[in-house]
């Protein structure tokens, strides 16, 4: 039983300023199993995986490989002892092409010169062995996200790694990548090797895991059998409460025209194209309406010509009875609140505090600065009270510098400041990208309450789950332009599928089906 | 909490001001070493020589010459100190130009550049109208202003480039720096002031004291006499505090600072980013240039015309100041005030012994290199603090852990 067990974290403890990341936790890894460690942002999961590849020290708790107890200070003592990690930002040289990252560390050389050759040959019999598909001559700034991950997990298996750590590697991938990378993990797991899964995404744990150890709050939940438990309940221990999986919300109530488009175009930025194509679409009070389709589709270049971000080429926006074509950011923004795609080139001044980042669309209001002085107690009582309604949890309150705060946290963060803002408009794009379900749940019924409030909502996503749980009414874009109008409570996942995939699109004037 | 959160800023701020001490210290250390492997190799130094040497690195501000017996004497300088405040005068604005960009995550190099239109324009404003009609102090204030803005136009160039086309500051900076110097030589090649004379003195150079124009001594020289001290020293400490304001306190700096460190996050919250980008170097050259104007509206400091061939060095000096300063404006007072100190321990070196001034050099070279570092000595000092702390939790921890850990087991377990 005890020879069992490939990988043992014991008892272990991580301290960080303010916040204790991993308060006595125990792992124990099997060889050949796929284990799956679960739980919320913040949880400890990540701070646990880098303990155990060497990024952090513990302050208490040992490690043991096959009984043995081993120290790993850093990286590549974890790799001594057959430990990779696919990290969920990729550690990749953009500029490098794909063989030379994998190799990269783990060169052979002959007299100091390297022989690319037969690490090439061993590269492409890995690739060829576990069907993983890369160009290994293409520069990494080159290739799709997937492909980056699959030389992530080359590097792996080319340092003959028997213990594989995943940190959230769904995160980047689409559906049918993801698909791909459950089948790869499979393999490796019938070959003998172990598999560390680090995720949130409940049905890919139960897809493709054999066991499940659950963190809260960087302690130790417990670990349970996949084939013995169920969705609802691992969402619950992860939460420590019953969670609603379900949205749950009234029917719409939809009131006056809040923002008005009419067959607007944006450019695209390395194109020729349009990246959004003469499209027109109305929001009301007191709805969700939901921008659906696969990333990539123009519903990025939609919101930047919503907001400002970018110029608008054609056609004409009205907010409130006001046009808003071309108005700057700052005259937008009297009228709408704007939740960014991308937290950190967007959302957040990572350098700056929390409480600097909650004032960043209110400072110049009057309640926060005088004669162009910034009232200080006025900005920390309104960063307090926003932290507290929101809980938002960083470890030292309003002046935790924003980087060092959970992604989980930021976005809470950044949603607090948005809705706070109290504007008719909220254009909210994929707000929960990333989060954990208590997270999600908490912004969701965010988002109805809003709605609820008179406020119209536009919602962009990507998650199918998302797009038909919480929306009112959905659009469909496919290359740019709006292919379909569906209303979720009589449309299928199947058919939302069809007109996100281009397969189906509704007639409209002017157009061909 | 608002006292643990202060303490925390103020821990850093100690950091800081420790780091910049440990810079100082090994530059004059490094300084010192230098010092004694020339004196030991060099007969007519010796050691006697070479302790002088080291005493003057350490102590120079405070030398008072030699006494009878030709033993180095020792106490307040008032003149020396005086000197000192005056040659920190531009140093301290040209810092805090470095330093203002640097906040807003721009490096400007472009100081030079800045210091030198600033010259110009201060020189041409005060030596062209005429003192007869126009009262002096009126004079003075406007050349005071027209040498920043001079340079505030000049810094607004690399800015412009920077926020229009995408064009790396550093590389216009360096540019416009030699622009600048070309420009202003063919200026005043044909200028008129160009064969003033004084005394028996002529040549090419320009001094606004022809012109009667100069700066207030508002009664310095009687607190430091025989010094060339000014109350451009007291402009400048005001400006600093000025700076120290806008950047913490008031809205402008809080845009500034957001453009600086993320100008996608800053455009999202609606701030003009390429506004405040040509903002922050039009700020950082109005300080370069207010940095000239304050050194040549002194009266008796001397211009010479032909500088297309290098640089002033009081431009390039900013980037040290700052450095050293962490981009504390207020910091930037004393890293000034010891830069222009290393000077005049440069003159004492040449006046006293038979070591010349430019040992001084080498230490700013070393506090160039090691300033580079604070960071890295900062990390150290941080580092050193967690492993006390952590030995002290290590004897901390056999009395209190056992009843924690046992309560929690049991919790764990119930799940």
């Amino acid at each position: 039983m005890e020879t069992e067990n490939i990988i043992e974290m014991l008892h272990i403890t991580k301290e960080f300023p303010g916040i204790i990341a991993n308060d006595d936790i125990t792992l124990q890894l099997r060889r050949g199993e796929i284990h799956a460690l679960l739980g919320e942002n913040g949880a400890g999961k990540s701070t646990l995986m880098s303990v155990l590849f060497g990024l952090y020290q513990p302050e208490a708790g040992e490690i043991r490989k096959n009984g043995q107890v081993v120290k790993i200070h850093n990286p590549n003592d974890a790799t001594a002892l057959g430990i990779g990690m696919v990290h969920q930002h990729f550690k990749l040289i953009d500029v490098f092409t794909v063989l030379d990252n994998i190799i990269l560390g783990a060169e052979t050389t002959k007299l100091g010169f390297l022989q690319k050759k037969e690490a090439r040959k061993k590269v492409e019999a890995l690739s060829e062995r576990y069907g993983l598909k890369v160009d290994l001559d293409a520069k990494v700034e080159d290739i799709t996200v997937g492909m980056q991950q699959r030389v992530e997990i080359l590097k792996m298996l080319y340092r003959d790694n028997e213990i594989l750590i995943f940190d959230e590697p769904t995160a980047v991938l689409t559906p049918q990548e993801i698909d791909e990378l459950m089948d790869t993990m499979r393999e490796f797991a019938k070959e003998g090797k172990s598999i560390l899964f680090i995720s949130h995404k409940l049905n890919e744990i139960m897809a493709v895991s054999d066991r499940v150890t659950v963190l809260r709050k960087g302690k130790y939940v417990g670990t349970v059998n996949t084939k013995d438990t169920d969705q609802q309940s691992l969402s619950n221990m992860m939460v420590g409460r019953p969670v609603q999986l379900k949205v749950d919300k009234t029917p719409a109530k939809p009131g006056d025209v809040v923002l008005d488009v009419k067959g607007l175009s944006v450019h695209a930025r390395t194109r020729k194209k349009d990246a959004v194509h003469d499209v027109s679409f109305q929001v009301r009070k007191g709805e969700i309406v939901c921008i659906a389709g696969i990333d990539g589709n123009g519903q990025t270049e939609l919101v930047y010509g919503l907001t400002g971000l970018e110029k608008c080429s054609g056609g004409a926006v009205t907010l409130c009875g006001k046009d808003i074509s071309h108005a700057s950011i700052h005259q937008r923004g009297e009228n709408m609140s704007h939740i960014p795609e991308d937290r950190h080139k967007h959302g957040l001044v990572l350098d700056f505090t929390l409480e600097q980042n909650l004032v960043l669309q209110r400072y110049r209001e009057p309640e926060f600065q005088h004669l162009g002085f910034i009232k200080k107690g006025a900005v920390r009582q309104y960063a307090e009270r926003l932290i507290e309604q929101y809980d938002v949890r960083s470890g030292q309150g309003p002046v935790t510098i924003a980087r060092s705060m959970s992604g989980g946290n930021q976005q809470k963060a950044i949603i607090a400041r948005e809705v706070d803002r109290d504007k008719p408009l909220i254009v909210a794009v994929q707000p929960t990208r990333g989060l954990d379900v208590g997270a999600i749940e908490y912004i969701h019924s965010q988002l109805v309450a809003e709605r609820d409030k008179g406020r119209a909502v536009l919602l962009v996503s990507l998650e199918l789950d998302e797009v038909m749980s919480l929306s009112d009414r959905i659009l469909v874009m496919y290359e740019g332009e709006i292919v379909g109008e569906l209303d979720p409570a009589t449309t299928t996942v199947q058919e939302l599928g069809l007109y996100m995939a281009g397969a189906k699109r509704t007639t409209k004037a002017g157009e061909q089906a | 909490m608002k006292q643990k959160i202060s303490g925390l800023y103020q821990k850093d701020g100690t950091k800081s001001v420790l780091a910049a001490l440990i810079s100082i210290i090994i530059g004059l250390a490094v300084g010192s070493l230098i010092i004694l492997a020339v004196g030991v190799a060099n007969p007519t130094l010796g050691l006697t020589g070479a302790w002088d040497g080291i005493r003057l690195v350490f102590v120079g501000i405070l030398s008072t010459g030699r006494d009878a017996a030709g033993a180095l004497t020792f106490g307040f300088n008032p003149t020396s100190v005086g000197n000192m405040l005056f040659r920190a005068t531009p140093l301290i604005l040209t810092g805090l130009s470095v330093a203002v960009a640097f906040k807003t995550g721009l490096f400007n190099i472009g100081a030079p550049g800045q210091y030198l239109m600033g010259t110009a324009a201060t020189l041409i404003i005060a030596l062209s109208i005429p003192s007869d009609v126009v009262p002096t102090w009126l004079i003075w204030w406007l050349a005071f202003l027209g040498g920043a803005l001079a340079g505030a136009l000049w810094g607004c160039i690399p800015g412009l480039v920077k926020a229009f086309l995408n064009i790396n500051e550093v590389l216009a900076c360096i540019m416009t720096n030699w622009i600048a110097a070309n420009l202003v030589t063919w200026v005043f090649d044909g200028s008129n002031y160009r064969n003033l004379v004084e005394n028996t003195k002529s040549g090419y150079i320009y001094k606004t004291s022809f012109n009667g124009v100069e700066t207030a001594k508002l009664g310095l020289d009687k607190l430091f006499p025989n010094s060339q001290v000014n109350g451009g020293i007291l402009v400048a400490i005001v400006i600093a505090i000025l700076m120290y304001v806008l950047m913490t306190k008031t809205t402008l700096g809080y845009e500034l600072k957001a453009c600086g460190s993320n100008r996608h996050a800053a455009r999202y919250a609606g701030i003009r980013d390429k506004r405040n980008i040509v903002l922050s170097m039009a700020i950082a050259g109005a300080l370069s240039g207010a940095a000239a104007a304050l050194y040549y509206l002194s009266g008796n400091t001397e211009f010479f015309w032909s500088t297309y061939q290098s640089l002033p060095a009081t431009g390039f000096n900013g980037i040290p100041v700052a450095l050293l300063a962490a981009s504390n404006p207020i910091a930037v007072i004393f890293t000034g005030c010891f830069m222009s100190m290393l000077d005049i321990v440069g003159l004492q070196l040449t006046n006293l012994t038979a070591y010349n001034e430019y040992i001084t050099d080498v230490i700013i070279a070393t506090i160039v290199y090691l300033s580079a570092f604070t960071l890295v000595i900062k990390t150290f000092l941080s580092g050193r603090k967690k492993r006390k702390a952590q030995a002290a939790r290590a004897q901390a921890v056999p009395e209190e852990a056992p009843k924690p850990d046992a309560a929690e087991g049991k919790g764990g377990d119930g799940v």
